[in-house]
């Protein structure tokens, strides 16, 4: 791994996710010349003006328009470039969710969708600012890769594993300022190999994003009372990992899936499609925001709101074991 | 001025590709197929492939091609029929247009090996692809075009403007698209439906726009496609083209029950001879 990225560990812990995906695509910019950033009228919420002062000549703001920022990307990376396209998860991928179909997926566009302060994080602008169904909705298009990172390395390195990968990519990212550290030192994050974080043989926490830290935390709680809890970060939920997942079903008695998101058609909807087909697989809990538009709320409140809090989790685990 | 050696063999190629949208549109029975829309913009299509465009059927993903994007993937006869004159596609494949298992459905899918570039069908993102390719072209410091074509009712699309504002920020001189004006989009005339002034809205835009008053008309095609393609003048070009829907075919043209169907036995009869008396 890049030394740079270890230097800079803590003032992105400190920063959150913005900064850390704007960082990496200035860094990756500097090794690979086909490297472009896009944004949609977004560059200083996206942390993009270094990127736009340093390569003048690879950054594109298409304006306000999602459907073009998408679009464009694709017609730029059918000529070999390899377009980095950064946008709110709430407004991508659901406003251009058909070019993102037709574009990206159907041409198998080398193209990289970021989608900053996913779930809730927004809080206090509302609920058109929340990205609740991203996943859902990019899960559904055949061909894309869906990553949910969980700290701020593993950011950097999903987004140097997206360079190296071939086909869309979308990335939904979730750790704001305070961004937990869950991996200090540099370690293997392979897209479609999930992470074990910590072993345990009772409940098994599958999370993704910044919520693996909480999940992380519940687990701590549940040792405490003597439940031997594992936690894996399932940082890439499509192509789903099911051999990680194989290992859980036969080993721990409950699986608690934990996502910023709702609860169909994401992490849980993905590892209970697959359990669908499993005879024997143990009982699954869903925590997620709920099928539901929020009350208003800071992310702290939005949290405790949905149960997505570490004592939360550990209780839900807790009444279901 | 378009040479008479060109503008012959890009009649000549027109009148074969509508026999050619005749036949695979008849064979796809009951599955039917957008006629009107093809037909149309065939002369269009025809002034690219036999005249302006550099390409090579030999060598289709040759680096310095001129690109050809078809946004108003409906009109997909109008390019098989192209592709298959020129070469890139043979009798046999395009006899199983719409056809189960073919690789010549109703809207195109990307297919670089048979000069397919961008899948399209959705209108407006074929464009918007089209305005990245061209940025792509320029990044990488090549010399070739990207050629696009638009339909009229396609402009109705959000995505359009979007593409159109940001192709002229970025001085995509390099890309000629053409509308193939035929007056009428699915569910009635575009004066119906949305009755705006395109050229306006073009201009307004920043574009380079001319208007053709007869798009079916080989020679002034070949000259304004030549002329786009010279220019770089920083701003995108776009040749409004005032076509014919369904020309050639008496009881298509300007029609607006031909958009899209099926043509049984007697309509087909009639299709062939139109096309056999036009050819004298």
């Amino acid at each position: 791994m890049n030394k740079a990225a270890l230097d800079k560990l803590q003032d992105w812990s400190a920063a959150g996710h913005r900064t850390v995906q704007a960082d990496t695509l200035m860094m990756l910019a500097a090794e690979h010349p086909e490297v472009v950033a896009l944004s949609a009228d977004l560059t200083p919420t996206a942390r993009l003006v270094p990127f736009k002062d340093t390569y003048p000549d690879r950054f594109f703001d298409v304006g306000i328009a999602e459907q073009n920022l998408i679009d464009f990307s694709a017609g730029l990376a059918l000529e070999g470039l390899r377009p980095f396209a950064v946008g709110l998860a709430a407004m991508v991928p659901m406003r251009p969710a058909e070019q993102m179909r037709a574009a990206i997926g159907y041409m198998k566009a080398n193209v990289t969708v970021i989608g900053l302060e996913a779930g809730v994080r927004f809080g206090p602008l509302g609920n058109t600012h929340y990205a609740m169904d991203d996943i859902a909705v990019v899960r559904a298009i055949p061909n894309f890769t869906v990553i949910a990172p969980s700290d701020p390395l593993s950011t950097h390195k999903a987004l140097y594993a997206c360079m190296e990968h071939e086909g869309p990519v979308y990335m939904r990212l979730t750790g704001g300022p305070g961004y937990p550290v869950l991996y200090p030192d540099d370690f293997d994050f392979q897209i479609g190999k999930a992470i074990e974080y910590r072993s345990g043989s009772d409940v098994a926490f599958v999370a993704c994003g910044s919520l693996v830290a909480d999940a992380a935390a519940a687990a701590e709680i549940l040792e405490s009372k003597g439940i031997s809890t594992r936690v894996v970060d399932m940082h890439t939920i499509k192509p789903l990992d099911t051999e990680m997942l194989d290992t859980v079903f036969a080993e721990n008695r409950l699986v608690v899936t934990v996502e910023e998101h709702s609860p169909f058609g994401g992490l849980g909807g993905a590892v209970a499609e697959y359990k669908a087909g499993l005879a024997g697989a143990p009982k699954q809990v869903i925590a997620s925001l709920g099928d539901k538009f929020q009350r208003l709320g800071d992310h702290k409140f939005l949290m405790k709101e949905n149960g997505l809090t570490a004592p939360d989790l550990a209780a839900l685990a807790e009444a279901n074991l | 001025m378009a040479n008479k050696e060109t503008v012959e063999l890009v009649e000549q190629k027109a009148a074969l590709m509508r026999r050619h949208v005749i036949e695979m549109g008849y064979k796809a029975g009951g599955r039917g197929a957008h006629f009107g829309p093809a037909l149309s913009s065939i002369e269009i299509v025809a002034s690219l492939f036999f005249g302006t465009m550099n390409h090579d059927p030999e060598d289709p993903t040759m680096a310095d091609r001129d690109r050809f994007v078809q946004s108003k993937g409906h009109a997909c006869l109008a390019l098989y029929s192209a592709l298959g004159e020129a070469g890139y596609i043979t009798q046999e494949q395009m006899d199983t247009f719409k056809g189960d298992g073919s690789f010549l459905a109703g809207h195109p899918t990307r297919n670089p090996q048979y000069g397919i570039e961008v899948s399209s069908g959705t209108l407006g993102n074929g464009f918007a692809v089209a305005c990245g390719m061209a940025k792509a072209a320029k990044i990488k410091g090549e010399d070739h075009k990207v050629f696009c074509l638009v339909g009229d009712g396609e402009c109705n699309e959000g995505v359009i403007w979007e593409a159109a504002m940001n192709a002229v920020k970025y001085g995509l001189d390099n890309l000629v698209a053409i509308i193939d004006r035929n007056f009428v989009q699915l569910a009635g005339t575009t004066k119906d439906i949305m009755d705006v002034d395109i050229e306006a809205l073009w201009r307004a835009a920043g574009w380079d726009v001319l208007v053709l008053e007869d798009g079916n008309d080989a020679t002034s095609l070949l000259d304004a496609l030549e002329a786009m393609k010279a220019s770089s003048n920083g701003k995108p070009h776009m040749i409004i083209a005032n076509t014919t829907k369904g020309k050639g075919i008496s009881f298509m043209e300007g029609s607006l029950n031909w958009h899209a169907r099926p043509m049984n036995d007697e309509q087909y009869e009639q299709a062939v001879a139109d096309l056999e008396n036009a050819a004298g």
